[in-house]
């Protein structure tokens, strides 16, 4: 993988700090989604979201342990060395509809964690620590599970390429 | 800002009030709120030490989002409110937000005085060239060939409102534009604003996904400015004219300064009550 300058992390606490930012900023954002998606009347796909933002919970807790006891530094949010606009498990807004399926959805989510994959595989891939290394290919290991198990929750949806319904009452009606 | 003691600790989530907001899935209001809190949660701001003022629109919903204190106004009179707000409590870092229709519409006088007169606050623009919580109709930076709503169905016809360039004119001495699809960089941008003494205006380009999907396209069409922020108004000007309204820093900054009416003598509760009655 090709090092992108000033994107390459060289400690441990640095490191954490990116990955507890990109967990915490997910589970906002699912969180987000989930009140969305039910002020919008779309009850089943705030489900999806909530049962996501769960999951993101666990993953956050159980990468926050690995910071205990270590002091993380302070870095302004535009500072950041993601290689997304935002933290890459936070998704492409324009990709969201109050219509929007359950496997429109889930294939959002699939994209979130390809590309926290895709960060942590980075990190991996060229910091000179070897800790961070080592903790950076756990991570995006862990990340390919997450991906394995959203592909199979698609898999199993009676149908998993539905467009979103047409809206009968669309809002773009005036008058 | 003010000499507000920081408070550290503090997170973005901590500025949210936790009301869940009505904006449609994929507006990039959504974004301009986490640009916000984060702006404030990096400024480390005692949350009664804010204030955000907003006039009437989808945008102008953020007082209910931000647990800062707030006030949903009425439509275009967000800049006088907070004006009038920041004479009387100097020590507040006033936060002004609102939507291109309620800012360069029904607000367009007030944005022109408040640029003037360089009171020591932010104003953030969502741009998404529509009034949206009406249901669609072209607003005063809506393209003159825009044909997407029946009360225009030839287009609007006349020129685009540039704000950078009005609020040049007009004297601001902060202006900067950012995008929502760039939430950290627009987060930079509303730190330098705030921190910046006068009147700081930040026009964020906002999609609106229900009305205006077309703007999907934006994302491709932004790109940093080019130049450093300039101080020399004429070389603003040039840029702010020649520029298609999609670069986004900051575009000029100078410092001037800051308008700050004297304190008037106060009235205690009493003397009030002679006046009014409650």
């Amino acid at each position: 993988m090709t090092a992108i300058p000033n994107l390459i992390i060289e400690t441990l606490p640095e490191f954490l700090l990116h990955a507890i930012t990109l967990e915490r900023e997910s589970v906002e954002r699912y969180e987000e989604l989930g009140d969305s998606m039910e002020v919008h009347n779309n009850p089943q796909i705030a489900a999806v979201f909530r049962k996501l933002a769960r999951y993101g919970e666990l993953h956050a807790n159980e990468i926050e342990q690995h910071a205990t006891g270590l002091e993380l530094p302070r870095i302004p949010p535009w500072d950041f060395k993601w290689t997304t606009p935002e933290s890459p498990e936070t998704g492409d807004m324009e990709q969201l509809h109050y219509l929007m399926t359950q496997g429109q959805a889930l294939i959002f989510a699939l994209h979130n964690e390809t590309q926290g994959r895709d960060f942590y595989a980075h990190v991996a891939a060229t910091s000179t620590n070897q800790e961070v290394r080592e903790l950076a290919a756990e991570f995006a290991e862990e990340e390919t599970d997450h991906m394995n198990w959203l592909n199979a929750w698609i898999r199993n949806l009676a149908d998993p390429d539905s467009v979103s319904p047409e809206d009968l009452d669309p809002p773009n009606v005036t008058e | 800002m003010h000499g507000n003691t920081p408070i550290t600790g503090l997170k973005p989530k901590d500025y949210k009030t936790g009301i869940k907001p009505v904006w449609c899935p994929g507006c990039g209001d959504f974004s301009v709120l986490s640009a916000v809190t984060k702006a404030l949660a990096h400024l480390a701001l005692p949350h009664q030490n804010v204030a955000m003022i907003s006039g009437i629109g989808c945008s102008s919903r953020l007082p209910a989002y931000t647990s800062v204190y707030g006030f949903h106004g009425v439509h275009g009179r967000a800049l006088a409110l907070a004006s009038g707000l920041k004479a009387a409590r100097p020590d507040l870092t006033v936060l002004v937000a609102g939507g291109d229709g309620d800012g360069f519409s029904i607000g367009g006088n007030h944005f022109l005085h408040a640029c003037r007169r360089n009171m020591d606050m932010t104003y953030i623009v969502m741009d998404n060239e529509v009034y949206g919580m009406t249901k669609g109709q072209a607003s005063p930076t809506t393209a003159p060939d825009w044909t997407q709503s029946k009360l225009t169905p030839h287009g609007p016809g006349v020129p685009q409102f540039i704000p950078a360039a009005i609020a040049l004119v007009s004297g601001a001495t902060f202006i900067a534009r950012g995008f929502t699809g760039n939430p950290n960089g627009l987060t930079k941008l509303l730190v330098e604003a705030i921190e910046h003494p006068g009147f700081s205006f930040v026009q964020a380009l906002s999609p609106c996904p229900t009305y205006r999907p077309e703007h999907k396209a934006w994302k491709k069409q932004v790109r940093p400015v080019e130049e450093e922020a300039t101080s020399d108004p004429i070389i603003a000007a040039q840029r702010i004219q020649t520029d298609d309204g999609m670069s986004t820093g900051v575009l000029y900054q100078t410092t001037v300064p800051v308008w700050q009416p004297e304190q008037g003598i106060s009235a205690d509760t009493g003397q009030l009550e002679e006046v009014f009655f409650v």
